[in-house]
């Protein structure tokens, strides 16, 4: 991979968490294609099929994945017009999980960028940590990796696909009504 | 055994309740004995452990609890503590498994509890330990409704039928509208919220009321749908038996989201459900409600259940579920699956709402000045009367806090007695 796309990539995701932590949230819309699927599947605690913990009864139906899949339960499934139609609500005035605001402080680290499945795509691995905090003493840490499909449309690259994981299988914030 | 008199703290003829009930340490480990070691808790939905083997953790008050289908396809549930040095047994919230084993000395329990197999058995032991004594704790009783594993710790606990009561057709129309039942959705949102257990278990109780203010920001943003924040004067409040709480909208009240595919199936399914669940659904639309203690229902925006466990007064860990008719063509299920998420949840748009709100109301109770003056459930008091065709005592209005105060009821009446009140 070129070094000024991996700058430029890395510096389009920098942007992004500024936009976002400056709450400017239509100018984070504007990065988004609109095709978008943004997804936070959930994490459970599950023994490796090799764990000695359990003796497994049904090995063929046996799952050790850690991640809901596509049909099941995610914290977040959303496409352009959801998103939207969040940040949208945050402008009622009573957006109460928002009002007063959080104040929040992305992190992004662990950039990698492959080539993607299309010419006009890349790839991208990233760590993030989201620390906010809100009224008097709330804070909660956000803690996870991101896979991105950037894609590049009329010189401009956009997140085309955002796939989430945070570490939490318990989330210990009592909501998420910021984005990553 | 019943030591703090809640009577004093709860006076449901007046509408007043302290704050203290949802921050006191001394009232929540009472309410650990008198409530949730007693009552019927759920535990899941049968669709969550399908096949023999299968297995989930979860809670019972803040006891760990396995809950297990056994090779014979029985479903059993048993405290997930080792019975030798008393470590946490199984530390995966599901899977699969015909024996667990226990990480500290190698105790191993066969998924039907019994003791298996105990390391240095002969040497150690002398072959002196009577295994037979030495199972998985079980509960006291286990029994499953439409598809809902229930269980308590209490062997004198009445039946599930009776604790249920005139309740079981709400139920019905929740998880049995259809042929089949419904199934759960894979995954379960798993969080945790710094509010006493029992604010979101009262506002699902009743509160119709917060759903016109607090929730107008996700209704306006399209998320609402067809649910109106003023519906008709129909709909009532319904407290059927034993504490349990249904939140009813008006027959022709709609409630469903504004997404093509649910609309369509609820139109094209009406006639069918309406034949199934009888007369009463011509009076009243079940839209929300908690079965005693700390099971909660929805089917208006999303299908969810959700069950409030737990965690210290100020701390509560929510699990919740999404369920749809088993009947329903896949398209259907997912817009189901995805119109839940967006909505309730950790990140839905109705949910994350709520959580400073009951936070607020659960702290107030420290405060030693706060704490002298009471709260006000008196919404809608001396308007509510037995209803036979609705099978429950109703509210005379939709908007009414008679089902807060049969919840408080309920609870103090157990908080205080160690008897089964009828």
């Amino acid at each position: 991979m070129r070094d000024d796309t991996i700058r430029e990539v890395e510096q389009f995701l920098y942007r992004e968490a500024r936009l976002l932590d400056a709450r400017r949230f239509d100018d984070w819309l504007d990065l988004l294609a609109e095709d978008i699927k943004y997804w936070m599947p959930l994490r459970s605690n599950r023994y490796p099929a090799y764990s000695k913990a359990i003796s497994i009864l049904d090995g063929s139906r046996y799952e050790e994945g850690e991640l809901s899949g596509e049909d099941d339960l995610a914290i977040m499934d959303e496409d352009k017009d959801s998103l939207t139609r969040r940040i949208r609500r945050l402008d009622s005035g009573m957006a109460w999980a928002e009002d007063p605001p959080s104040r929040t402080r992305h992190f992004v680290s662990n950039i990698e960028v492959e080539p993607g499945s299309r010419e006009s795509e890349l790839k991208v691995y990233s760590n993030f940590i989201m620390y906010r905090t809100r009224g008097e003493t709330e804070q909660d840490f956000y803690v996870g990796s991101r896979e991105d499909v950037l894609r590049r449309e009329d010189g401009q690259l956009r997140v085309a696909y955002r796939k989430i994981v945070l570490d939490q299988t318990v989330l210990l914030a009592k909501n998420v009504s910021n984005f990553f | 055994m019943a030591t703090m008199q809640m009577a004093s703290l709860v006076d449901t003829d007046n509408g007043v309740i302290n704050p203290r009930i949802f921050s006191d340490e001394e009232i929540y480990q009472q309410e650990l004995e008198q409530i949730f070691a007693r009552c019927w808790l759920m535990l899941c939905h049968e669709t969550q452990i399908p096949n023999p083997g299968d297995f989930l953790t979860t809670y019972m008050g803040e006891d760990p609890v396995l809950v297990v289908r056994d090779r014979s396809g029985k479903v059993g549930a048993f405290l997930n503590i080792c019975r030798h040095r008393g470590n946490r047994l199984c530390r995966a919230d599901n899977g699969n498994a015909a024996a667990f084993i226990c990480a500290y000395h190698g105790w191993a329990f066969s998924n039907d509890g019994s003791l298996q197999a105990v390391p240095n058995l002969q040497d150690a032991y002398y072959n002196e330990l009577d295994q037979s004594q030495w199972g998985l704790i079980p509960v006291a009783q286990l029994d499953i409704y439409k598809g809902l594993v229930f269980a308590t710790f209490d062997p004198n606990a009445p039946p599930l039928l009776e604790y249920l009561g005139p309740t079981t057709w709400y139920l019905d129309v929740f998880f049995d509208r259809r042929e089949g039942g419904v199934e759960v959705i894979g995954g379960l949102h798993k969080w945790q919220i710094p509010a006493n257990w029992k604010m979101p278990a009262e506002n699902f109780c009743g509160d119709g009321y917060h759903t016109g203010w607090s929730h107008l920001s996700a209704i306006g943003s399209g998320f609402g749908g067809s649910f109106r924040s003023s519906p008709s004067r129909a709909g009532a409040v319904v407290s059927p038996a034993n504490g349990h709480c249904i939140v009813g909208l008006g027959p022709d009240d709609p409630s469903d989201p504004a997404v093509p595919e649910i609309i369509a199936y609820e139109e094209s399914i009406r006639d069918e459900v309406a034949e199934r669940m009888g007369e009463r659904l011509r009076l009243i639309r079940p839209h929300a409600g908690t079965i005693f203690p700390n099971l909660s229902l929805l089917r208006s925006i999303s299908r969810t259940f959700r069950i409030w466990q737990p965690k210290g007064p100020g701390k509560t860990e929510i699990q919740a579920a999404v369920y749809v008719d088993k009947a329903a063509p896949p398209e259907v299920k997912e817009a189901f699956r995805r119109t839940a998420i967006r909505t309730f949840g950790p990140s839905g748009v109705f949910e994350q709402d709520d959580m400073d709100n009951w936070e607020g109301c659960s702290m107030s109770g420290r405060g030693v000045v706060s704490r002298r003056h009471d709260l006000n459930i008196s919404m809608g008091l001396g308007h509510a009367s037995y209803d036979e065709e609705l099978g429950g005592m109703a509210s005379d209005y939709r908007l009414s806090e008679n089902n807060h105060r049969a919840f408080y009821r309920r609870w103090s009446q157990l908080m205080d007695s160690n008897d089964w009140p009828a």
